[in-house]
């Protein structure tokens, strides 16, 4: 029996609203087309590369889903890329 | 004497998956490697399609790594998903994301540089750090440090990253210590406690001993470690050449102290296992320089000329066959490495049987020179190439293809020594 459970990959754009500690962010809250979801944890921080862009992805969760978050640090753009609800 | 930790994540992929989604916290899950129908988590982020992961779709992946809840339950490493799923069939897989392990391994890494002498990075999840000097040279001091270490890589890595530590006075016995005691042991062996602490570990467990030698010790009669020091060093040496020194020493605790940091490489290369067998030459060459072209670009980031070409091919039935050849000029160009492999691999290939996997490497490597070529087209190659390298740093690895290996897709590895996203 296979579990039954939403994981979808993604590339959305959103909004995301952030609070600033020292150097690091926190994003708060998550604007993903007309719904709004209150961030609870940050779970993990990781970075990338594309190229010479750097990238930040945020794995976050709030009481219900994990969501994953992409931000372009040349562009500031930020983007839903990943989905979880058990 | 030296004090050598051995540091050993635990469930690495899986656990920093939890670590990323609780909901996955204490379920059964494994970390999916590349498969016919597995995704590329860096690729997928960066497109334009919506995939939502179906789990049934995993299964001609295999397990790269598997929870701690899913080894409870039987599920093991390099095991099919299919077969994972029989024995553990509520096991949700996730596929892997090489970019977020290998962030993460840079910071364990940084982690432990700050804290030792000198460090040696084993593997992906693992390393060995000489803290000798660092711990003041008692093994009180070591086991504060590698508390220390350990909830900086709780703090920096996340709760839910845990590792396993083994301390001692070499590297054998301190890897040997961390295995002992997972998830999230402390197993601290001094000196005068290594030969009877060896006696309680099973020889499965001996880094270096490997399924076949322990079948092999087996039928000389040494089937845990008690028996295995009544055999006579002559024995050992006779049966498993100069291998039957490391052995006879292992057994007693014995090995090496000395750390290798950041060793230039002896061979840079890259194999790749198709979705399914390749039965036509041009497909072959096809992949074959693509992936030649991998092992140049890593070899020019690096800079370096090779001055052999080595390769390998394995059919569908694991039959297959190794081949070498030493080059008259150095090469740093994808095609000629390719040109090279395929000279001998044409003459041997059976398109037939089909090909299942790959692999070609470059060695003898040697500094990249600064002196231009005397001949214009060399000149003019070895420009083109410098530019393309800049435009892949600029933008990213897989921004230019050769025409004829655009039919090439090369899913990332999900496991192994490197992460393909940062060669």
């Amino acid at each position: 029996m296979v579990r039954e459970s939403m994981h979808e990959f993604m590339n959305d754009p959103i909004d995301v609203s952030v609070d600033f500690t020292g150097r690091r962010i926190k994003p708060k809250r998550v604007r993903w087309g007309t719904k709004v979801y209150d961030i609870d944890k940050v779970n993990l921080v990781h970075g990338a590369r594309e190229g010479q862009k750097r990238i930040f992805y945020f794995s976050v969760s709030d009481t219900a889903n994990f969501m994953k978050l992409k931000l372009d640090t040349e562009t500031l753009e930020w983007r839903l890329v990943e989905v979880y609800a058990p | 004497m030296a004090i050598i930790l051995h540091l050993d994540f635990n469930s690495y992929f899986a656990s920093v998956e939890q670590q990323a989604n609780p909901f996955l916290r204490g379920l059964p899950i494994a970390v999916a490697g590349k498969g016919r129908h597995s995704i590329d988590v860096a690729a997928a982020h960066q497109g334009s399609a919506r995939i939502t992961i179906d789990q049934l779709s995993f299964q001609r992946s295999v397990v790269t790594t598997a929870s701690r809840e899913a080894k409870r339950r039987g599920v093991k490493t390099a095991m099919g998903t299919w077969q994972a799923r029989k024995i553990c069939p509520e096991m949700l897989v996730i596929p892997g994301d090489p970019q977020k392990y290998g962030d993460i391994t840079k910071r364990f890494m940084a982690i432990l540089r700050r804290y030792a002498d000198v460090v040696q990075q084993f593997s992906t999840d693992e390393a060995f750090a000489d803290i000798t000097c660092a711990c003041g040279g008692d093994y009180l001091g070591a086991t504060i440090l590698a508390q220390s270490i350990r909830a900086e890589i709780a703090l920096e890595c996340g709760e839910y990253c845990t590792v396993s530590i083994g301390i001692a006075s070499n590297k054998f016995l301190a890897k040997l210590a961390s295995e002992s005691k997972k998830p999230n042991g402390l197993t601290v062996v001094p000196p005068h406690e290594a030969e009877d602490f060896v006696l309680t570990r099973p020889l499965a467990d001996f880094c270096g001993i490997g399924h076949r030698i322990e079948k092999h010790l087996e039928r000389l009669g040494a089937t845990s470690v008690a028996t295995l020091r009544q055999l006579p060093l002559s024995l050992l040496l006779r049966e498993f050449k100069s291998y039957g020194y490391f052995i006879y020493n292992s057994a007693r605790g014995l090995g090496s102290d000395e750390l290798e940091p950041n060793e230039d490489p002896k061979s840079i290369g890259n194999s790749y296992t198709f979705p399914h067998n390749l039965k036509n030459e041009q497909e072959i060459y096809r992949n074959l320089l693509a992936l030649a072209d991998r092992v140049a670009w890593r070899m020019r980031k690096q800079n370096f000329v090779a001055t052999h070409i080595a390769g390998y091919v394995r059919y569908g039935d694991f039959g297959g066959y190794g081949f070498h050849r030493r080059c008259q000029d150095p090469l740093i160009d994808g095609l000629d490495i390719a040109n090279t492999a395929w000279e001998i691999m044409k003459t041997r290939i059976d398109a037939q049987k089909g090909v299942r996997l790959i692999g070609v490497s470059a060695s003898g490597l040697l500094p990249l020179g600064g002196s231009d070529s005397l001949f214009d087209s060399q000149r003019r190659k070895t420009r083109a190439l410098k530019a393309l390298d800049q435009v892949t740093d600029k933008y990213g690895s897989g921004v230019w293809q050769r025409a004829s290996t655009l039919q090439t897709n090369f899913k990332e590895r999900v496991s192994g020594w490197h992460y393909d996203h940062e060669s």
